[in-house]
């Protein structure tokens, strides 16, 4: 998938930004916090950990989802967020 | 410009989740549990502990069980164990054992959710998480008596048969369960008490002398040097003793009576700034206790507060009241009783709890009584007892 193609959904960035200020957290505080469906915050995860920008841990039925700290495409968006939340301060 | 001026140089080492270095009196009960614990520095994966520590209110059980856990996870930091001691007062969690274990998972995964799953699943994923991180956890559960009392022996025999159900895996999971009293163990079955009763440390009331080392130990941490007075340490752990030894009571007062000092402006924490303090915490004297002494009692007890108002004592001995209670007598044109007859109302008013009383210690030449007034502020009694006989002599 292109970049362009990632970052174009709105709800996938929100997800991107949740991730970087709380770290960790599970599919329906997820939906919970972006305001939509389980299976609508699902599939926009599966876009992002199918490129290795985030990954998941199963306990039990909880799937906590984090960004992946092996991979530089997480690392590059992290930056990014960062430094953008910054600038806007 | 005013200057704010302040008994205390650090007042936080007196609040009571701070966890000094020392422990005074308690330095055996310390080793003894880092002994139980010692292998867990040694082959921390070949076996876990279970441990009760039991005492009074204000013995200590809270504070030797943090300073251990301090000490034995910078141990454990040095040898390159991954070792989390994690404190959790049930009665904090309403006795129950989800969100007891939740709090504990927390500390590994922060925002782990609350909702749906049970108090087994939470079990298994903690112990998911404690074997991918090759961690080991110290459990302290404070107040385990909550824990009993809402969930029975199934949620205590889980915590201690843990690893039955897992055989051949490394040990993980080790307990160290405070409660005041062994009774409440008796209401759990054979078998979970038999795996929690072999290891008990038992701690036993702090004296009156032990007390005032405590509080000596947090003065020199917590105040200017010599702002708070002899006196004033005697009187705080003769009431923290009054209070079944309890430490932590006499602590908190420390720091409301070094409050009251700095109220007032004073250089140092006295005796009275204690009175003051405690008709803060503990209901003061009542009126109609006062009102219904006879007339020669509430003049006997004026001339006590006037004496205490005076001195900056903690005690103040018999005699010296009566020279005080003769000049009311004067003020008010009666006759003085005998000092026999005032050894008597002395009786009555400590029988009352409206002063307390003892024999002088060896040392000093022959026996006199000793007077302290523990309740409240001698302003506040020489106010309060001048009102009253100014309204029964109208």
């Amino acid at each position: 998938m292109g970049v362009e193609d990632v970052f174009s959904s709105r709800l996938r960035m929100k997800i991107l930004k949740i991730l970087a200020q709380v770290g960790e957290l599970n599919v329906s505080e997820i939906a919970r916090r972006l305001g939509v469906n389980y299976n609508m915050t699902s599939r926009h995860l599966k876009v992002l950990e199918d490129e290795g920008v985030i990954k998941h841990k199963v306990f039990g039925r909880i799937r906590l989802y984090r960004f992946n700290e092996n991979s530089p495409k997480a690392k590059a968006v992290q930056n990014l967020i960062e430094v953008w939340e910054h600038a806007n301060e | 410009m005013s200057h704010y001026r302040s008994v205390f140089t650090d007042e936080t080492k007196l609040d009571l989740n701070y966890v000094p270095h020392r422990l005074p009196h308690r330095d055996t009960e310390l080793q003894l549990l880092m002994k139980f614990f010692s292998f867990l520095l040694q082959f921390p994966e070949k076996m876990a502990q279970r441990v009760i520590i039991t005492g009074d209110v204000g013995s200590g059980k809270t504070v030797l069980s943090q300073r251990f856990g301090t000490d034995i996870s910078r141990e454990a930091g040095k040898r390159g164990i991954n070792l989390h001691y994690v404190h959790v007062n049930c009665r904090e969690y309403r006795g129950s054992l989800f969100l007891i274990l939740h709090h504990v998972v927390s500390t590994f995964h922060p925002s782990f959710p609350k909702r749906g799953y049970s108090a087994e699943e939470l079990l298994s994923i903690l112990l998911q998480i404690l074997d991918e991180e090759k961690a080991h956890v110290i459990l302290t559960l404070d107040e385990f008596e909550s824990l009993i009392e809402r969930e029975g022996s199934d949620a205590v025999y889980k915590l201690t048969r843990l690893q039955e159900t897992r055989q051949n895996k490394p040990q993980r999971l080790s307990l160290v369960c405070i409660l005041r009293n062994l009774k409440a163990i008796e209401q759990l079955d054979t078998s979970t008490r038999s795996t929690l009763q072999s290891n008990v440390i038992r701690l036993e009331r702090y004296s009156k002398q032990q007390l005032a080392d405590i509080l000596n130990d947090r003065i020199s941490l917590a105040f200017k040097p010599l702002a708070v007075l002899e006196d004033t340490v005697s009187l705080i752990a003769e009431l923290a003793s009054s209070e079944g030894g309890n430490a932590r009571f006499g602590i908190d007062l420390l720091w409301r009576a070094g409050k009251y000092a700095d109220a007032d402006g004073l250089d140092s924490v006295t005796p009275d700034c204690v009175r003051k303090a405690i008709s803060s915490v503990v209901p003061a004297m009542r009126k109609s206790e006062l009102t219904n002494l006879g007339f020669h009692e509430k003049l006997l007890l004026l001339g006590i507060a006037r004496c205490f108002k005076e001195s900056r004592k903690a005690y103040i001995s018999l005699s010296e009241a009566e020279q005080f209670y003769a000049v009311i007598c004067e003020e008010f044109n009666e006759k003085t009783h005998s000092h026999t007859q005032l050894w008597k109302h002395l009786q009555n008013l400590s029988s009352l709890g409206v002063v307390k009383t003892e024999v002088s210690k060896v040392g000093s030449r022959g026996r006199s009584t000793l007077i302290c007034l523990p309740k409240i502020s001698a302003e506040d009694l020489e106010k309060e007892l001048s009102a009253i006989i100014e309204k029964e002599r109208a």
